[in-house]
């Protein structure tokens, strides 16, 4: 059975072409319903028709420009948001490092938040107590672990949350160009730490614009273009083929 | 409060005995009221990373905020206490239906807030509409004046309002010492029922594209 499963999954936006936030708004438009002319919006297809799979132990980079669909596609992963069609399957823990930090409270000691995101990402209170100590220690702030948060540099709160998302051992991690936190030691110790994730056989569902990075972890990419399918396989193709539309072009 | 306290009890001097305690045990469930539902209006939209970034079941922001509240709300009638002791109204056996009162304000409290705060993602100046709104809540719930002065024709219509009789309750467990009416448990857990039947029906419907709204 796949680790994630994406079947002909559809997902529509609605670009409006009015303004109709707030009860005044609904009621005037309603208003002018009544005299003809209709609520206008339009569709905005952001994916079409996407579909992958990914086996036990295999990651996948999602590449494409901007606007192309990869953030959505990753927040359907997450559960985030809702396909139109199409269903999407997901086996195991989920930890979704769309952006670090979630729900950090500025007043709260560094321990106390990193209790707070842990539970967040899906760990229980006892777990993250438990491992509090390492992941403290990973971040490089087991000195600072009583202090207000709001007192750190936001580089060392990025780190925390960094840390978190890593220890919670989900079996999938959706990363949005998350890796470009901290100074380039603490990068280092990231890759590391993907690197043993790697070996550990845990999915990593990578969006990025670093191809570096996508050949190194992902066996697989995912090469979206106006929110379809350009290319989908091993890295080295998907990667060159992104590479080469971007020559014609341009 | 000190200051309604003192501005209703001495100005007016109206015929009402412990005009204090009366009067602030209303208050308190008035505040909670108040203070829970406006800010579980907002719970929502103001936390919008926990809802795009992060799947967590959405009512559970809701309910950790009511919750909040809840316990704030629990510790100001913990102060009330010992003001009833002091001020010789005394308290009895019946003072320990006061928890079961405020679980009940506080479902009622979250019925709504289910509402309001998935209806504030798409009309942004709810939370104005909600606040008029509570203005004349408070004016409409016997606070500062006894329900008895209302006219015998709104009588009823009157009655109806589970914020009301949550106050009745309050009243008739402190200072008349006796059990709340059938009239106020029925009232209070109808509403209840209704309202979270609605509030689960809205919230359900618009949950699906709260991380578009966003």
């Amino acid at each position: 059975m796949p680790v994630l499963a994406v079947q002909d999954v559809w997902k529509r936006f609605r670009i409006p072409h009015e303004k109709r936030s707030t009860v005044l708004d609904h009621i005037a438009g309603a208003l002018s319903v009544l005299e003809g002319k209709r609520y206008a919006y339009e569709e905005f297809w952001a994916l079409k028709q996407v579909s992958f799979g990914l086996e036990e132990g295999e990651s996948v980079g999602i590449i494409g420009a901007n606007g192309s669909g990869k953030s959505t596609l990753l927040k359907l992963v997450a559960g985030v948001m809702k396909p139109e069609l199409g269903t999407i399957k997901t086996r195991g823990a989920i930890a979704p490092v769309l952006e670090l930090g979630i729900g950090f409270h500025g007043d709260l000691t560094v321990k106390e938040n990193a209790m707070v995101y842990g539970v967040l990402m899906g760990l229980h209170r006892s777990e993250m107590k438990k491992k509090t100590e390492t992941i403290l220690d990973f971040a490089g702030l087991t000195r600072f672990q009583d202090a207000k948060l709001k007192t750190l540099s936001s580089g060392m709160a990025v780190r925390l949350a960094f840390s978190i998302a890593i220890e919670t051992k989900a079996d999938i991690f959706l990363i949005d160009e998350a890796l470009a936190v901290g100074d380039i030691e603490f990068q280092e110790k990231c890759l590391d730490k993907f690197r043993e994730l790697k070996k550990e056989k845990r999915t990593i569902v990578l969006v990025s614009h670093s191809m570096g990075l996508i050949r190194e972890f992902c066996e697989k990419t995912l090469y979206l273009l106006n929110g379809q399918v350009r290319a989908f396989g091993p890295s080295e193709s998907a990667v060159s083929q992104y590479l080469e539309d971007l020559t014609t072009v341009a | 409060m000190a200051i309604l306290t003192l501005v209703f009890s001495y100005l007016s001097r109206v015929s009402i005995p412990n005009y204090a305690s009366w009067l602030l045990i209303a208050l308190l469930i008035w505040r909670f009221f108040q203070v829970g539902t406006s800010q579980g209006l907002s719970c929502i939209v103001g936390n919008p990373s926990l809802v795009t970034k992060v799947y967590v079941p959405r009512y559970l922001i809701v309910l950790s905020n009511n919750l909040a509240n809840f316990i704030g709300s629990s510790l100001e009638f913990l102060v009330l206490l010992p003001l009833l002791v002091w001020w010789g109204v005394g308290l009895t056996v019946y003072a320990l239906i006061l928890p079961f009162l405020l679980i009940l304000e506080f479902l009622l409290v979250f019925a709504l807030s289910l509402s309001l705060s998935a209806l504030n993602l798409k009309y942004r100046d709810i939370n104005q509409v909600w606040e008029i709104a509570l203005q004349l809540g408070f004016f409409l719930s016997p606070i500062v004046y006894s329900a008895s002065i209302i006219p015998a024709r709104f009588q009823l219509y009157y009655s109806l309002n589970p914020v009301t009789r949550l106050m009745e309750a309050g009243r008739e467990i402190f200072l008349d010492k006796r059990l709340p009416t059938p009239f106020d448990a029925g009232v209070i857990l109808s509403s209840i029922i209704l309202f979270l039947a609605l509030g689960l029906l809205i919230f359900g419907r618009l949950e699906k594209r709260f991380a578009e709204e966003l």
